[in-house]
């Protein structure tokens, strides 16, 4: 079932025990946490709980992809500002006396304007990368600060209030008792693991990731995929902008701060690896609800704040150390 | 003046498929000029890796001066008295003369003032954690004086030419004082009269008393440079000449043997439609107006020697590389420029040199490797499904007798000649019209070599074109219908295989 890139599993119920040993973990956590934590095992906790993972956990699966194909995106938290922010002000002024247009079309365009340039820039990216051979590293890292800063230009910084009441449906609204960023963070992990797992696109993330060279002289089209990622990651990053402006119902400059850091160690909990060309967007999902089960749970268990930082950054170097194949343990 | 002596006795090598040497028994005598010859694949590089500490022989034994020395790493080679300057300079660049002939051992001292005499009795912890700079600018300079070598010790390495850069390199080796010297093809790189330097350091090192083996490709510089010719033949030692009395066609003898015409199959016909056509095709520094026709069917085999530009050529063609001048004509298209995607789809297949690095993706499954050209085209509406998959392959697999328990597996988990079978099957799956093939059955052993051939007679048979570089001559004579010679960057000739048997081949080869 899963498929690591390729890799064969070793044959037996000990190598099937060691392929999925975040999915035990993450059961061991819910079942200490569901005796030990006050109100965890509620509807409401977990319905939270899911609320929460998922504005991060889209990126997340984009974040895989790029992280396979040997990429990285650093600037996705301050993408996910930019993207509400810049939402907040279109429909500030297409619904105002300058534009003059209903307010409905004004959300739609605005969010329309926020994702596509939101992909556009992670689509320049992917073309600095590969037409001038900048790494993803350095390029997203200046995007951090420059997206960072035009978000609060255009705030300036203030907390920009435009939107009717009926936006926050898609941050705070829920379908049949489930919240509506939830029901996107599936559909997006359908999405990304039927790409991945389905489709030649999805192939050839990992074989550019794998050995890009190689993976040019078989015929593949190495720039249009790295193009295609870090388009992709930024547009989830803007999508999840949208919706984090519908939740606190403005834009604001100070959201997704230190996203990507979150992003990232889900990604790696999850089982990627940082040299790129292995993972899985399931491993993904794992990775980000485990890390928001523990959240939620050291919350619950009144730990404080700080160690809850300390406990989180001690579990990359765990998960990286548990997921390192044989060969690559000295 | 000490005289030494480097005597093999009875090496042998052993890899999983091949013996790579067997029973080679060679005596280096110090103060004279040993050129070591032998084909690809007689063993030279093995032997060679043998004596500079990186290989271990599987049985045999060194000896130096009589007595049995076991050189157990490069390093270790080294401090025992045998130094090797290898074609590929393993220089710092951003480091000068002097740091780079010592690296590694440059002179320390203590954290003393400059006078060097007092010493702070509670700081001497510290001694021997500072460079001694004095002491690394006269000793480099001791070690080019003593080669006769004039440069400047303090310059930086990467601003030195590549023949300067190689003597830094030589002086690194001398500067351990060496008992043997082993250069590995050290004038690939030089114009001629920094050649004709290298011969005179060379004769002066010798009359050092050091023993110096020359490994080269080029019979013709022999004369100038060697006092006896030591010769490989399919891991065994051929036999010794004496300067003086070898031709170059004695030479070459001893390198080929008998030579053994193997008959191609008769039914194979070339056809008469041309598959591909080039036509005056250049790239600045590598190859010029390079024009050929490969035809229906037909296996046509590029000869020529280490840097003349085959690989180069055979990249520009499938689009790997660009090319600044002439066209390449394929599929009824005439290109000034192209891509590997688009040439893929105009039914061109390139299986590269390296295998590991270019040709495969090592972290992916034997499977997906097989797969990963004709993805779209396995694929159904856009979905692609390991079933498909396997069901698409599953011919292939048997067709080219890859033999694996589990598709599944890492393609780094197969041997060599199965490697190259998954690449050559990665291509045929595109189904392809023409196929480029560069070092086909490099670095795999002999079973599997005769499977290649049989895979490209195949190919032959159902009309696709291929085009093999090699360098090894008996197979090209042996596969293909015509093979063409490249020197230098141009063609310089074409022949059939009845025509002219390897040795020949050989010569014809060689530059002027």
């Amino acid at each position: 079932m899963n498929d690591r890139g390729g890799i064969a599993p070793y044959p037996g119920m000990l190598s099937w025990l060691r392929q999925s040993v975040m999915e035990l973990v993450l059961m061991v956590l819910c079942t200490v946490l569901a005796f030990n934590a006050e109100g965890f095992f509620t509807r409401e906790n977990l319905l939270n709980v899911l609320r929460n993972v998922s504005m991060q956990g889209i990126i997340a699966f984009g974040m895989t992809m790029v992280i396979i194909a040997g990429e990285i995106d650093l600037s996705v938290g301050s993408a996910v500002a930019f993207s509400g922010c810049l939402t907040a002000w279109l429909t500030g002024f297409l619904s105002g006396p300058g534009g003059g247009l209903p307010m409905p079309l004004a959300v739609t365009l605005a969010i329309a304007a926020s994702l596509g340039a939101g992909g556009a820039i992670g689509c320049l990216t992917g073309w600095l990368r590969t037409r001038f051979r900048v790494p993803t590293f350095i390029t997203t890292l200046a995007w951090l600060t420059v997206l960072k800063g035009a978000s609060e230009l255009i705030t300036n910084g203030f907390s920009l209030t435009p939107f009717p009441r009926w936006y926050n449906f898609v941050g705070g609204g829920y379908v049949a008792g489930i919240p509506f960023p939830a029901i996107v963070f599936v559909l997006i992990f359908v999405l990304s693991h039927f790409v991945m797992n389905y489709t030649p696109f999805g192939r050839s993330v990992y074989a550019v990731g794998g050995n890009a060279e190689a993976a040019r002289l078989s015929g593949i089209n190495v720039s249009r995929v790295k193009i295609l990622v870090m388009g992709s990651v930024a547009l989830l990053a803007a999508l999840s902008g949208v919706m984090q402006s519908s939740q606190i119902m403005s834009g604001n400059f100070t959201t997704g701060t230190g996203w990507e850091l979150d992003v990232i160690s889900a990604v790696i909990i999850g089982g990627t690896s940082l040299m790129g060309g292995a993972g899985t967007v399931w491993g993904t999902l794992i990775g980000v609800i485990f890390l928001g089960v523990l959240v939620n749970g050291m919350t619950l268990l009144n730990i404080s704040e700080y160690w809850q930082h300390v406990v989180r950054g001690g579990l990359i170097l765990i998960a990286v150390l548990l997921n390192l194949a044989p060969s690559e343990r000295k | 003046m000490q005289v030494h002596t480097l005597q093999t006795q009875h090496i042998r090598k052993e890899y999983p498929g091949t013996i790579a040497l067997d029973d080679v028994s060679v005596t280096f005598e110090g103060g004279k000029i040993h050129g070591l010859v032998g084909k690809n694949g007689a063993g030279k590089s093995t032997l060679i890796k043998i004596l500079a500490g990186t290989v271990q022989p599987t049985s045999g034994s060194i000896l130096l001066d009589g007595r049995e020395i076991f050189l157990r790493s490069a390093q270790d080679a080294f401090h025992q008295g045998v130094a090797t300057v290898y074609q590929e300079l393993s220089l710092v660049p951003s480091l000068t003369v002097a740091e780079n002939i010592l690296l590694g051992r440059w002179p320390q001292r203590g954290l003393t003032p400059i006078s060097g005499r007092l010493e702070i009795g509670c700081l001497s912890p510290l001694r021997g954690m500072l460079v001694d700079w004095p002491a690394v600018w006269t000793r480099a300079q001791a070690v080019l004086d003593s080669m006769h070598v004039a440069l400047d010790v303090r310059r930086q390495v990467g601003d030195l030419g590549v023949a300067q850069q190689q003597i830094v390199e030589i002086a690194k080796a001398m500067s351990f004082n060496p008992s043997v010297l082993m250069l590995d093809e050290p004038t690939s790189a030089l114009a001629q009269h920094e050649t004709e330097n290298l011969f005179q350091l060379l004769r002066k090192l010798a009359g050092q008393g050091v023993a110096i083996v020359y490994i080269t490709h080029r019979l013709q510089e022999l004369p100038r440079v060697a006092d006896k010719i030591m010769v490989l033949r399919d891991g065994r030692y051929a036999g010794t000449l004496e300067m003086g009395q070898a031709r170059p066609e004695d030479i070459v003898r001893l390198m080929f043997g008998e030579v053994v015409q193997k008959e191609r199959p008769v039914d194979l016909q070339v056809g008469a439609g041309t598959v591909l056509e080039v036509r005056q095709l250049g790239r600045h520094g590598k190859f010029h107006g390079i024009s050929f026709e490969l035809h229906e069917g037909e296996i046509l085999g590029i000869a020529g020697m280490l840097g003349s530009g085959r690989t180069e050529l055979l990249r520009a063609i499938f689009g790997a590389d660009p090319f600044d001048e002439g066209e390449i004509l394929v599929a009824g298209r005439s290109l000034r420029r192209t891509s590997p995607e688009q040439m893929k789809m105009l039914g061109v297949a390139f299986t590269p040199e390296e295998r590991k690095q270019q040709a495969l993706v090592q972290s992916l499954s034997i499977r997906a490797n097989l797969c990963m050209s004709s993805m779209n085209r396995i694929a159904r509406y856009g979905v692609l499904t390991r079933i498909r998959e396997r069901a698409s392959i599953r011919g292939l697999v048997e067709e080219l007798a890859i033999r694996i328990p589990d598709l599944e597996m890492p393609v780094s988990s197969l041997s060599g000649g199965n490697q190259q079978k998954v690449v050559v099957g990665k291509w045929l799956s595109t189904q392809p019209k023409v196929i480029l093939l560069d070092e086909p059955t490099r670095g795999i052993d002999v079973q599997a070599k005769q499977q290649v051939f049989q895979i490209l007679w195949d190919l032959s048979r159902r009309g696709i074109g291929s085009l093999v570089v090699s360098s090894e001559l008996e197979e090209l004579l042996e596969v293909c219908h015509r093979v063409l010679i490249m020197k230098k960057g141009a063609l310089a000739g074409e022949v059939r295989p009845h025509e002219l048997p390897a040795d020949e081949l050989y010569v014809r080869c060689m530059e002027a």
